[in-house]
């Protein structure tokens, strides 16, 4: 086994096989295998972990932490993604492309993520058995994630978006600045506030 | 005729000759009026096609209005493409604007092709690939740039697509309000 392996957190694995079983089956032995082309990277909260205009060369599981990924944009910065435990987590265009880096990404809080270089996942994806096809799926399931939310922004109302997300990810409001979170969902921190202030009141 | 469809391969994949050849037995060659209906909201797409010649659209509709998604011209890939790959129903429309002539695919042989050799998958990937940064390159411009810079982003980098299609489409396309649209439209034409 991977040295960086030898001793760390089952729950890691957990996180792995949990995202990699979404697209086909995975035992135990194969999901060693694989992270034998992985290393594991430690950040401190509030760490910028790809710059504006850096090439990323890393796809990241995050298996501890949070980070937020985002868009300089004039003064303002517009939130692309709040990543969690089991989310993934790049600055995909500039990994896929290799060109310089069109958003940020910094964590939040300590994050610990398994990460992937370009070059080690090309050679995976070739000689690991379901290699090819894992990698298809992999990148199958990016593309409909994106191709989802770019639906619901256009088909559904601020309200709607602001109480899915609330349903989906009740532990958010804790973790992360409100301002954050209004900039993600593309809400204006106004009517967030009196969103907010909706769900507070007792359901009847 | 498949010169095109080769050239666009190589920019994503290198396929061999013999490898190439394979593909192409599996790709036929169809044409579509204008304004055809080719996958209906609900409808499970069982193709993707090549463009050959011609312009299609992607939409859905948000109560009564369109809401148009993708705008493909000739040698780009057209379909409802994620119901086609997943084999659920798809979300969009797809419909020709100008008569299309096209190679199509069928899901059958794109999945015998994914059974028979891994580099099948990788090409999949690639081409995936290909949809994947198309939608994120329009997700981040969307957010990067102000109505004028998309509206002139746009003229400069598909200065056919705005003789060919219609402004109401251009403008849902662009998430610019008709009348903005026209607006800064009558602006460029007097900067010239």
């Amino acid at each position: 086994m991977n040295k960086a392996f030898a001793d760390i957190d089952p729950v890691y694995f957990e996180y792995a096989q949990k995202y990699l079983g979404r697209f086909m089956e995975i035992n135990r032995e194969e999901l060693f295998d694989l992270l034998q082309y992985c290393e594991i990277r430690k950040f401190d909260k509030r760490t910028v972990i790809v710059h504006e205009g850096e090439i990323d060369n890393y796809l990241n599981l995050v298996v501890k932490g949070l980070i937020r990924k985002y868009v300089p944009v004039r003064k303002d910065e517009m939130i692309l993604q709040l990543a969690t435990e089991g989310h993934v987590v790049q600055s995909e265009i500039s990994f896929l492309t290799k060109t310089p880096s069109m958003v940020v990404l910094e964590t939040l809080e300590p994050t610990i993520l398994v990460s992937l270089t370009y070059d080690k996942m090309e050679e995976a994806l070739d000689k690991f058995p379901k290699g090819e096809k894992l990698g298809r799926m992999i990148l199958q399931g990016m593309f409909i994630k994106k191709d989802e939310s770019r639906y619901n922004r256009l088909l559904k109302s601020t309200r709607e978006r602001f109480f899915e997300y609330m349903d989906h990810h009740p532990h958010m409001l804790q973790r992360v600045p409100q301002k954050y979170l209004a900039s993600y969902l593309q809400i204006k921190p106004e009517t967030f506030s009196r969103l907010k202030a909706l769900m507070a009141k007792p359901k009847k | 005729m498949l010169e095109p469809v080769r050239q666009f391969i190589n920019r994503h994949i290198e396929l061999t000759d013999e490898e190439f050849k394979t593909l192409a037995s599996k790709l036929h060659l169809v044409n579509f009026d204008k304004r055809t209906k080719l996958v209906d909201i609900g409808e499970v797409a069982t193709n993707v096609y090549f463009v050959l010649k011609g312009i299609s659209r992607r939409y859905f509709y948000k109560g009564k209005q369109e809401m148009i998604t993708h705008l493909v011209k000739e040698g780009s890939l057209m379909g409802s493409v994620i119901s086609f790959l997943t084999g659920e129903p798809s979300k969009y429309f797809l419909e020709t604007i100008e008569p299309v002539t096209a190679y199509s695919l069928s899901k059958k042989d794109l999945e015998e092709l994914f059974a028979a050799n891994k580099k099948w998958e990788k090409f999949g990937r690639k081409i995936i690939t290909a949809f994947f940064l198309q939608t994120e390159y329009h997700n981040i411009d969307m957010i990067r740039y102000t109505t004028r810079e998309r509206f002139v982003n746009f003229m400069k980098q598909n200065p056919d697509l705005v003789l060919r299609v219609p402004q109401k489409y251009l403008a849902s396309y662009l998430e610019i309000q008709p009348e903005t649209f026209s607006r800064l439209k009558h602006l460029m034409v007097k900067e010239k």
